[in-house]
């Protein structure tokens, strides 16, 4: 009978999945590519440690200045700011986790309770939670700096405050991972979240127009907290007042709320992590295929030769034709580009609303048509060439096809690209229109202008996304969240190439307003687009003999 | 027409300092059912990869229908059909949306891909699911797909890279019937697989390749010929296999030495 290992405590499970994670980070950055990454990686850090400093001095002087001036059931406010942070910006960084799956753990000897217990240490060793625990203490400094009675219970309070919001998190993690589990839900979740934070810049323009003045009501603040009392921040705002005013009835309620809160999280995230270790099975699977109907199609399934088969004829090219159908139903597919097709003209009616008609920050001088349409439509173009940067980044294991089958590399890049500028078409049409009916169409020399510099950008813009597409592609998934995101050299890349379209179409507008001529922007950018196209065609071939040479790479981004 | 459908010349592949092919010379004849063999690591998949256009040689030369790979390889990849290692289907097609697509990409008109297309999905007994998208497909599903969109063509020369892995019983018997007929129609097919049985049961001829290099090719009679001890051509692929294997410095011998484990046994 083989050996059998001894039991291993729960802080050496701990240790050893820390130190997974951490040779999976290391592993992750031994590969030459992703030195650039690393840059990034450097950049997101950069960011994330002044995320953390500059609101410390905020937390640390609003500790200090609430305690002083004895307003210490104002301390819910920024308990609630923590709060907030701490469950939603994990469903917001999901993006550029790791990748690593916490449920795989299972199939290891933990028992249920070490099990659990990994799963709020993963919790706690997050950003946000690290984060937010970093602006606590520095809030606790501040108020015990002002009144150092108050530091023991702000030190209870926060622990149980840090322990209500990491089991939570935890919480909302793996209800979000049940509900996302399947493809469907999934995608309609990621549509709805992506949409709900682009309808929330509409709240400004809304409060302002029906808000005269946009005062602060004291009055309105008391009754929306006195609906909020009964959460955790303001829970454990009123622990604190009640200790400092020696209000022992708000003290007990203000910690019995707390822990309630943890009670209560603590028995859901058990049961949802227990469900988890029975072997809870979320994921989709295809029900076998009946067997019944194996038909006499054997007999008649037919296997000649293709030199049998007429060479068809049409509007494009059989290899580009399927391409463009095939890309469509990618498009069709794709609640992402779905809703990248609602955002420019959503965006235009937000800018519109912000930039001109009844805007109280801008009333009175609002922009003229002549400015804000070509401005709006080279945000436009900014917005949807984005993707055309990492082109195959949905292709998948399917990126194969095109090396095997019997087709020029340009002619996916040709029907690839024919769709992006179909969109792109389609868009400022839709853009246009939306702009005519909020501000007007501008004068026909700028109208003739702006579509004149639209094909110059997007036509001179596609080989260098082209380019990109080959060599930094990204491998992204439909409707995940996680690790979604494109390549940093694209982005780069991307950001660059607008600087110079931007930089070139301001020297073209500037000629045409210094030399008092309203039709030689029209003239110049006609002259660019001209030379953009022929620039496009020129760099089909080299790019197809560019992306022979880097298939290897490319599979392999594609088809991990 | 020529006699030999696929040719190597000294075809070698380098990753860094890793020779996972080296200096492969291979010939196999037009209508063989040619099984190719080898170890895990010992550049099976890399070979298939170069000799479909998937991967570039390192040095040395292919040779499909007498057509080089190098110079033209549009129209080699016009005559042959490839089941590649991970299938290379787009997931966010059907089934009928991916075979319509690689029947148009292989230059076939709409007609002739409608109705091939139909009649590959009733005979992979996959067209009760029209508007299930690849990524729904279970893993014997995508296979099945992959192997439709193979052939939808018509081609001269199918690569098959495991081609039964995954597939039921039922489906891998009608497959694999079909493919006999194909190799009688003319048609070359080459395939890997683990499965011993299989390839001794489909193939009349095989390769075996050991640390990136050929150590035999041949028919099945032949190889046995070539093992000692076979006694009226009772010895399987399977012992054929260890034996060639073996003789070219697997790792320690063929087989692993079940004794160090003592531990688990």
């Amino acid at each position: 009978m083989a050996d059998l290992a001894g039991p291993i405590s729960l802080t050496d499970q701990i240790r050893l999945v820390a130190g997974l994670r951490w040779r999976m980070l290391i592993n992750s950055l031994r590969k030459k590519n992703n030195v650039l990454d690393l840059i990034g990686m450097g950049f997101v850090a950069l960011f994330a440690s002044i995320l953390v400093i500059g609101p410390s001095f905020g937390f640390y002087v609003a500790g200090y200045s609430l305690v002083s001036a004895g307003r210490l059931q104002w301390l819910a406010a920024p308990f609630w700011g923590i709060f907030i942070f701490w469950q939603i910006f994990p469903i917001f960084a999901a993006g550029f986790g790791s990748g690593f799956e916490f449920r795989t753990l299972l199939r290891f000897p933990f028992s249920p309770s070490a099990f659990y217990l990994i799963g709020l240490a993963y919790g706690l060793a997050d950003f946000p939670a690290l984060a937010s625990i970093c602006w606590l203490l520095v809030m606790s400094a501040g108020a015990a700096t002002a009144d150092p009675g108050v530091l023991a219970i702000m030190l209870v309070v926060i622990t149980l405050f840090i322990v209500m919001n990491v089991t939570m998190e935890r919480l909302i993690g793996s209800w979000l991972e049940r509900l996302l589990a399947r493809r469907r839900s999934r995608e309609i979740f990621f549509g709805i979240f992506i949409l709900s934070m682009f309808l929330l810049q509409f709240l400004g323009p809304i409060q302002r127009q029906y808000m005269r003045g946009g005062r602060s009501n004291p009055a309105g603040l008391a009754e929306i907290a006195r609906y909020l009392a009964p959460f955790p921040p303001a829970l454990a705002a009123r622990t604190i007042a009640g200790t400092v005013r020696h209000d022992f009835v708000d003290v007990a309620i203000g910690l019995s709320g707390l822990t309630g809160f943890v009670m209560l999280g603590t028995a859901l995230l058990w049961q949802r992590y227990a469900a988890q270790y029975r072997g809870e099975e979320l994921s989709e699977t295809a029900a076998p295929s009946p067997v019944a109907r194996l038909k006499a199609v054997r007999g008649r399934l037919d296997v000649e030769a293709i030199a049998s088969v007429p060479t068809p004829a049409g509007l494009l090219p059989p290899m580009i034709s399927a391409m463009v159908q095939k890309e469509f139903s990618y498009l069709r597919r794709n609640g992402f580009a779905f809703f990248l097709l609602v955002l420019p003209p959503a965006q235009i009616l937000l800018f519109t609303s912000q930039f001109s008609g009844r805007n109280p920050i801008f009333a009175g001088k609002g922009f003229s048509a002549d400015f804000i349409f070509p401005a709006m439509m080279a945000y436009t173009v900014l917005v949807l060439m984005g993707p055309a940067y990492n082109a195959f980044a949905y292709e998948g294991r399917g990126i194969q096809t095109y090396f095997m089958a019997p087709v020029k590399f340009s002619d996916i890049f040709t029907g690839k690209n024919l769709v992006s500028g179909g969109m792109i078409c389609f868009e400022v049409v839709l853009c246009g229109v939306v702009l005519a009916w909020r501000i007007g169409l501008p004068s026909i020399s700028t109208l003739v202008a702006t579509a004149f510099a639209l094909i110059f950008t997007v036509t001179a813009q596609l080989p260098i996304a082209n380019w990109v597409s080959i060599g930094f592609a990204r491998k992204l998934e439909f409707g995940s969240m996680r690790s979604q995101r494109n390549s940093g050299v694209a982005v780069w890349v991307l950001l660059g190439a607008q600087i110079v379209m931007a930089g070139i179409s301001s020297l073209v507008l500037f000629s045409a307003r210094w030399t008092g001529n309203p039709w030689l922007a029209a003239e110049g950018f006609a002259f660019l687009a001209a030379a953009a196209l022929g620039g496009y065609f020129a760099s089909l071939h080299p790019l197809a003999e560019l992306a022979e040479k880097k298939k290897e790479a490319l599979i392999e981004a594609l088809c991990r | 027409m020529t006699d030999v459908a696929i040719r190597t010349e000294k075809l070698t592949r380098h990753f860094g300092n890793l020779v996972a092919v080296d200096g492969m010379d291979l010939q196999v004849t037009a209508g063989q059912f040619f099984g190719f063999l080898g170890p895990n690591g010992a550049g099976k998949s890399t070979t298939i990869k170069m000799l479909t256009g998937l991967l570039a040689p390192s040095s040395g030369r292919v040779e499909v229908l007498g057509v080089d790979f190098a110079a033209n390889p549009v129209e080699v990849k016009r005559q042959i059909g490839v089941v590649p290692e991970g299938m290379g289907l787009f997931d966010r097609l059907t089934g009928t949306d991916y075979l319509r697509f690689v029947g148009r990409m292989y230059g076939l008109d709409r007609q002739t891909t409608e109705r091939r297309a139909e009649e590959l999905l009733e005979f992979m007994q996959l067209a009760d699911r029209p508007k299930t998208m690849i990524v729904d497909y279970s893993h014997g599903m995508q296979k099945k797909l992959a192997l439709a969109a193979a052939v939808i063509h018509g081609p001269r020369v199918l690569f098959l890279d495991e081609p039964f892995e995954g597939v039921d019983a039922l489906a891998a018997g009608a497959l694999k019937s079909l493919l006999g007929r194909m190799t009688e129609r003319g048609v070359t097919i080459f395939l890997t697989s683990h499965v011993m049985e299989i390839v001794e049961r489909l193939c009349s001829h095989v390769a075996i390749i050991n640390k990136g290099r050929l150590v035999a090719q041949g028919s099945l009679q032949e190889l046995r010929a070539g093992v000692p001890g076979d006694e009226g051509g009772k010895v399987t692929l399977e012992q054929i296999f260890l034996s060639i294997v073996g003789q070219h410095g697997g790792q320690r011998g063929v087989e692993p030495q079940v004794d160090e484990l003592s531990w688990l046994t």
